[in-house]
């Protein structure tokens, strides 16, 4: 028999990254309304249209209900007692790294993200987003040299507004949920990603989120445009402090595909959770959709959310052009209190079009995880195939594992299959490991990565290592 | 509350049987299914507003049973007037239940009911009146099997209610028909209840007629170590909605269910299914089969609820699709809500057409389109159709079924 206090203390370990930066910032005051917004534009200096845009958002969000479809239970969200806006204190301009706070680069520092100039070695550019605003893009000049702009969305409405006014908002439009309008309405900053026709971008890009203030919410935009033939792999990351408050997070994501183009978007989501209680932790109410406009395109997204108090989360494709590509690959892993509610959209619009879902679930303690997807063929989508695997691990009796696919067909001459399974850990595999003298955490952490690795697999090296040590970590604990 | 008023105008309040009263009442507060539900969400509303625009009808119409063959071991049951049993024989009883019995029942079950989810009972049973009602309990082993028929008239709606409780060790092969006729709309409501030990083979057979309805719901409660078989056929129906509530209320039974809708030209069939393991040890093994030709919809919603209590539950469900036109349109919608960890729950769905390699394979053999065409849906009905009790000894329904393809 597996002792199952022993398998919960695996799961447990505490959130590493909780700390907050003691620095002077500048915010703005709470609650939300036109003025708020007319003061967030005029911050960011930003041209007509976008205020136009952020105002028609806001006018629509006031008309939305927030939606209940998910039965995520939570308590009523004050929309007017969080600050929209919150930015670090810092000189007007900044030239060069040297002059960006310490106190920030050493935030970074800490959370392993590599902002200075002698730590970036790596080989990965990275944004990063500390409560509403960009700090730091590293390896712009490397990049610009391949004609790759990445840069905070701010820079980029300042200096490509063209590309801007043309594709913002087009992917995810603004009335397209109550959380979307209202980052339509509020958003700060966030990334934007260009890569000109024929260019394969030299290196991985990277943005990481970071909230530091506990009573604001974080609202960014990403947006990533993929050229014809050129291609992309771009990794997100995120973190927050440990507050005995909730923290509003609602992103937008908006990923663009021409003829040829691939893009992949992974996800290594660890916002702090809230305690075994169940007290604090981040909402995360993110949309995140890529348009495979192109003919051959290829969107890939890839996702570890191992953190926030509740997920509510689709990555979605819109598979448009011909033989376009859409990939989902999913691990989700709730501990504790924790909701997540998961899975994505896959709708098929052009002929010829494929897509692949594999969604893991670890669901402990007493958490609720459910995989929510659609699968859609349209009348053209001639020749087109889907394919989804949804499989959930259960790690002790509280815990709840759920599976609501949404499946939907008009065309004949296409293939849908789906199928999902539900298994815990179990026992012989358990006793076998430790008869070969490996020790029981080990063990656990052994078979949660096996469980999970088909999607470990697609995620970029530095990403796939970090996500098999923050499983290990996050399950601390809880296997019984 | 057009509905509601409907249904007062077609009776004399004094008429109306406890039931009826409190069903009505429910109604009053809900008098339409909230069709932004799960459960009723892709309902087509037209066609459910055609479905409640018959007058009701009390009087059972002529009844010409379309079957042949009728076997002098078989028991057959009309529902509707004169519909009387009480056969008492070595090894078994067949026992009509006395009307306090019913109510007594029915009200216990009404007590539970999820105004959305059971809409259509309720509604089926504020319509129903005593002698539209057969109830049954049978005991007893080697039971011939039986036969129990509805059915509807032209240009009225029909409401009919069955309830069978099988007492303990009981073993029967049964076998319902629902029939529409031109113009009808036919609400049935079945309530099983299992004893335990017991076992029911049970087959569904709904077949109608140029723009017939049903509101077909079936609710079974299966205490432990009882056994349920369903094998169910649907088709021909303007509109059909077909709903299985099952719960093992003590768990360790087992449940198998082979379901099978087949819709044309603008139909809307649909099958919705929640299976509730309340206890260790339940076991289900579901499919769900859907052919949808021309401009039809086909629906399939199942939801297996494994809560914590239901350990070493086994329970595998999968929705096949056949799609063979451009303007069809299928939903299919598994679902799996599990909180206990001991359990092996799976569920899969495939939606696609006839398998071009293997018809081209059966025309290099000589075998013409239509013909190999035809073999594959043989196959494909077949896994349902003999798991249709009664009715494959004596009905051609794969013939049937393959003719009209």
């Amino acid at each position: 028999m597996v002792n199952e206090n022993l398998v919960k203390d695996v799961v447990k370990e505490p959130y590493k990254y909780g700390f907050v930066t003691d620095i002077e910032t500048e915010k703005i005051a709470k609650g939300l309304n036109e003025d708020i917004i007319k003061l967030i534009s005029q911050k960011k200096e930003e041209p007509k249209y976008l205020l136009d845009f952020r105002l028609k958002a806001f006018k629509k969000w006031q008309k939305m209900k927030e939606p209940d479809w998910a039965g995520l239970g939570y308590k009523q969200i004050d929309y007017q007692d969080i600050i929209y806006y919150s930015a670090p204190k810092q000189k007007e301009k900044i030239s060069s790294l040297d002059e960006v706070d310490p106190k920030l680069l050493e935030t970074f520092d800490k959370l392993g993200i590599p902002l200075t100039e002698q730590k970036k070695l790596t080989n990965v550019a990275v944004d990063a987003v500390f409560d509403s605003v960009s700090i730091a893009t590293t390896f712009r000049e490397e990049l610009a040299e391949h004609g790759v702009i990445f840069c905070s969305i701010s820079e980029a409405v300042k200096n490509h507004s063209d590309l801007i006014e043309k594709y913002l908002g087009t992917v995810v439009p603004a009335s397209d949920n109550y959380f979307a309008a209202l980052n339509s309405a509020v958003f700060s900053d966030g990334s934007f990603v260009y890569i000109p026709k024929g260019v394969t971008c030299p290196m991985d890009l990277s943005s990481y989120f970071r909230i530091n203030s506990g009573d604001s919410g974080q609202f960014e935009r990403t947006l990533i445009i993929a050229e014809e033939s050129s291609s992309v792999s771009y990794l997100e990351g995120c973190t927050a402090p440990m507050f005995d408050t909730n923290t509003l997070h609602a992103a937008v994501v908006e990923l663009i595909a021409l003829d040829d183009a691939s893009i992949k978007y992974s996800t290594v989501q660890n916002w702090y959770a809230g305690d075994e209680e169940g007290i604090g932790g981040i909402f995360n109410f993110v949309t995140k959709r890529g348009k495979c406009l192109g003919k051959r395109s290829k969107i890939s997204w890839s996702q570890v959310e191992t953190g926030s108090a509740i997920t509510w989360k689709y990555p979605s494709c819109l598979l448009l052009g011909e033989e376009s590509v859409g990939e989902f690959y999913s691990v989700a892993l709730t501990n504790n209190l924790q909701q997540a509610d998961t899975g994505t959209k896959m709708i098929h619009i052009g002929p010829k079009t494929k897509s692949t879902i594999v969604s893991k679930g670890i669901s402990a303690g007493n958490s609720i995880n459910s995989y929510r997807g659609l699968v859609k063929m349209g009348t053209k989508a001639k020749g087109s195939r889907n394919y989804s695997q949804c499989d959930s691990m259960l790690i002790g009796d509280q815990a709840s594992a759920n599976t609501f696919p949404y499946i939907k067909s008009q065309q004949p001459n296409s293939e849908i299959e789906h199928e999902a399974s539900t298994c815990r850990i179990s026992e012989d595999q358990l006793f076998y490991l430790q008869s070969r003298g490996i020790e029981f955490e080990e063990a656990v952490s052994m078979m949660v990565s096996g469980f999970c690795r088909d999607v470990f697999n697609q995620l970029p090296m530095e990403f796939a290592a970090e996500a098999d040590k923050l499983l290990a970590l996050k399950l601390e604990g809880s296997v019984g | 509350m057009k509905i509601i008023e409907k249904i007062k105008t077609n009776k004399s309040i004094d008429n109306q049987t406890e039931i009826q009263k409190i069903c009505l009442d429910k109604l009053q507060s809900t008098p339409l299914p909230n069709l932004k539900s799960e459960q009723w969400r892709l309902s087509n509303k037209s066609k459910l507003s055609d479905f409640l625009d018959y007058s009701v009808n009390e009087k059972d119409p002529k009844f010409d049973t379309p079957f042949p063959k009728t076997s002098q071991s078989t028991i057959r049951l009309v529902i509707g007037e004169n519909c009387q049993i009480n056969l008492i024989k070595e090894n078994f009883a067949i026992k009509q239940l006395s009307e306090d019995q019913l109510v007594k029942y029915i009200k216990e079950q009404i007590s539970c009911f999820d105004q959305n989810e059971n809409w259509s009972d309720l509604l089926n049973l504020s319509l129903n009146c005593a002698k539209n009602t057969l109830g049954l309990k049978i005991s007893g082993s080697e039971i011939p099997p039986i036969e129990i028929f509805s059915h509807a008239s032209s240009n009225t709606l029909n409401a009919k209610t069955l309830v069978i409780c099988l007492e303990k060790d009981c073993d029967i092969d049964l076998l319902q028909v629902n029939l529409g006729k031109d113009n009808s709309s036919l609400s049935q409501s079945t309530f099983f209840f299992l004893e335990e030990n017991s076992s029911l083979n049970h087959g569904v057979v709904s077949y109608g007629e140029n723009k017939s309805n049903l509101l077909n719901s079936l609710n079974v409660i299966q205490q432990k170590n009882s056994e349920y078989n369903l094998g169910s056929l649907h088709y021909k129906f303007s509109y059909a909605r077909f709903e299985i509530r099952i719960k093992q209320s003590e768990g360790n039974a087992k449940t198998n269910i082979k379901g099978m809708q087949i819709s044309k030209k603008d139909e809307q069939i649909s099958t919705y299914t929640k299976i509730d393991f309340n206890g260790p040890n339940g076991f289900l093994d579901q499919i769900n089969k859907s052919l949808a030709d021309d401009k039809s919809h086909a629906i399939f919603e199942g939801s297996i609820i494994v809560p914590k209590i239901a350990q070493k539950t086994n329970a595998s469900q999968l929705s096949r699709n056949l799609l063979l036109s451009n303007l069809t349109q299928i939903d299919t919608k598994p679902q799996l809500e599990i909180i206990a960890d001991d359990v092996k729950c799976k569920h899969g769905a495939t939606i696609s057409q006839l398998n071009e390699e293997e018809l081209f394979y059966m025309r290099t053999r000589g075998i013409t389109l239509t013909e190999a065409s035809k073999l594959q849906l043989s196959s494909y009905f077949q896994e349902i159709i003999s798991f249709i009790p009664v009715s494959k000894d004596r009905w051609d329904l794969l013939d049937i079924l393959l003719n009209e393809n």
